[in-house]
């Protein structure tokens, strides 16, 4: 039986299409725009129109998308490069405690190098405090940034809500938005949620890995953050993946194309899977908002009595990929910080499960999936000395 | 997770698993905050001090339920006496080894284990209970395993000072500030120290 793919947060699947596409670019198309002659001059217009594909998913201008080696070196140039070249303005800068590590390591490094930085709290739901927002704006706030649909519970934060609370302020206060979980599975306009930069990847909707874009509302500044050749502009140094840029334009066509199926199908998955869990295990715990107050994709649901690497690892060996909040399976030994800044404790931190489906899943595959999640609950709990 | 295939055929299919009803002695350790929570059940012949019957309950992760799989097999049958020679090194090499960040678990078994033979002892006269000294904390730490290099902080040599009175232990390690299991350091030797009634303040250093 193939793999049951359930980690499509972490990386998904490229589409066909898209390995298509970047298998032709790299053996017939892997000419740099900047090459002044017949193949540079085609290549120029190609980079433009896939530029133009991912600008038009969002409603802002190809001037306003630069590309990058992912999500990671987006949200690096934008929270870097408009710091560096705005601190004049001001040095205080508000983020929440359940952000996404680019958001909170960056923090960190600017709260070492001189800044003053506000983490909101969260609400039991993945939602950020308002009230603490309005409270915590001051005259040298110049960057708020936060995590669009949450990596860990999928909460999508009330960008326009939070565009209105910063506009009271007297002077801008830029909203930068990590929207790696979010693009392509929520319609986004820039323009009507007043995002000023949005970090976006392509090998989070079927496209290839390592690209991804930053979108750069006109009239912002933002400083080099990468010195080097210029190939594009200066906020783009050095060579170009004209292939992935291809691959990823094609992978953002093919998810816009049908954007609103798309999400139907992905909703009606997970969904579907969420009610087969609870209606068949008993003692579990949904961690995040209900319906769709989270991304489709996501569901993270918390089992009582047992812990979730012996979960993820029995389901492995089933052939299901999920991942899991323990601390026994993270890197630092911790429980997951954005279940416990939801308020839950160790145990249910421990024992959550996190499911990111894909448009590839079927009912099937879930059908099988909670068969099996069945038989390993049940058998672990059987182990378990909390639950006899 | 790099497992071998022993730890996976322990884990998928353990032995051992339940509870003993009436045990001759008993003792659970680690708690399901930490992520790692074991129980251990002995059946005694008081003839012979064999263990006749072992069993364990877990709760935690696949490292954690086969150390407790494997540690019962390695016991029973065994005198007491032998059953406490088992360390956690022998266990992890019984497995084929588990991964550095993993060690605790046959520390967590093994100590388990132990706790539970010294209950027994102590019922039956063949043992006393321990004084309460500066040594018990420092045995207490060599519990303790460095998830970097799956070895315990003592013989590491990150304890740099043990202090104990009044009821406060003190102790001082020396773990870089970059290092990604400080905190995990820091919370473990508070968890471990504060379970001992005579022990009323932790106050820890780095």
């Amino acid at each position: 039986m193939e793999r049951i793919y359930f980690n499509n947060c972490l990386t998904s699947k490229p589409a066909p299409e898209v390995i298509e596409i970047t298998t032709e670019y790299m053996k017939n198309n892997y000419y740099f725009p900047e090459d002044f002659n017949t193949m540079g001059t085609k290549a120029f217009f190609k980079l433009e129109k896939a530029k133009k594909t991912i600008a038009d998913s969002m409603a802002a201008n190809s001037k306003e998308i630069h590309f990058t080696s992912g999500g990671t070196a987006a949200n690096n140039l934008a929270i870097k490069g408009y710091l560096t070249a705005n601190s004049k303005k001001g040095t205080h800068i508000i983020c929440s405690v359940i952000d996404y590590p680019d958001i909170l390591t960056n923090a960190a490094f600017f709260e070492n190098s001189g800044f003053d930085v506000t983490y909101l709290q969260a609400d039991n739901e993945g939602f950020i405090d308002l009230d603490q927002l309005k409270n915590s704006i001051r005259e040298d706030t110049i960057l708020f940034m936060t995590t669009f649909g949450n990596h860990t519970v999928g909460t999508i934060q009330p960008l326009k809500e939070i565009r209105k609370i910063l506009d009271r302020s007297e002077h801008k206060i830029v909203m930068h938005v990590d929207a790696c979980e979010a693009y392509a599975r929520i319609p986004i306009n820039v323009n009507e949620l007043g995002i000023d930069f949005m970090s976006i990847s392509a090998h989070k909707i079927h496209g290839p890995q390592g690209i991804g874009a930053l979108y750069q509302r006109k009239g912002i500044v933002l400083g080099q953050v990468q010195h080097g050749v210029n190939r594009m502009d200066n906020l783009q140094t050095g060579g170009l993946n004209i292939a992935s840029i291809a691959g990823f334009a094609k992978a953002v066509e093919l998810a816009f194309n049908n954007l609103e199926e798309n999400i139907a199908k992905i909703r009606k998955l997970s969904d579907y899977l969420l009610n087969k869990i609870e209606s068949t295990i008993p003692d579990t715990l949904l961690n995040g908002p209900r319906g769709d107050k989270r991304v489709p994709h996501n569901i993270n649901i918390s089992f009582d009595y047992i812990e979730g690497e012996a979960i993820m690892m029995m389901m492995d060996i089933s052939g299901v990929s999920i991942s899991t909040g323990s601390a026994c399976a993270s890197k630092g030994l911790k429980p997951n910080y954005v279940l416990m800044a939801l308020g839950r404790n160790h145990e249910q931190s421990h024992s959550s499960m996190k499911f990111t489906l894909s448009r590839y899943n079927t009912i099937e595959e879930i059908d099988y999936t909670v068969e099996k999640l069945a038989e390993v609950v049940k058998e672990l709990r059987s182990r378990s000395p909390l639950s006899n | 997770m790099q497992y071998s295939q022993k730890v996976l055929d322990h884990f998928m299919k353990p032995h051992n698993v339940g509870k003993i009803e009436n045990p001759d002695a008993e003792a659970t350790e680690g708690s399901p905050a930490c992520g790692d929570q074991i129980s251990i059940f002995l059946k005694i012949d008081p003839e012979t001090n064999i263990i006749d019957d072992i069993k364990f309950q877990s709760y935690g992760c696949a490292s954690n339920i086969a150390t407790g799989s494997i540690i019962t097999d390695m016991a029973i049958g065994k005198s007491i006496e032998e059953a406490k020679k088992i360390t956690w090194e022998s266990a992890a090499d019984a497995l084929d080894g588990l991964p550095a960040v993993k060690m605790h678990c046959s520390v967590l078994a093994v100590d388990t284990l132990k706790k539970a033979i010294k209950k027994y002892e102590i019922k039956h006269g063949l043992a006393e209970e321990e004084s309460f000294s500066k040594k018990t904390i420092v045995e207490e730490l060599r519990k303790i395993i460095y998830p970097g290099v799956g070895e315990d902080i003592v013989t590491l040599k990150m304890v740099k000072y043990v202090g104990f009175e009044n009821g406060v232990a003190t102790i001082d390690v020396e773990i870089p500030k970059f290092d990604k299991y400080r905190d995990n350091v820091v919370e473990e030797i508070e968890e471990h120290l504060e379970a001992f009634d005579e022990i009323k303040e932790v106050k820890v250093t780095i």
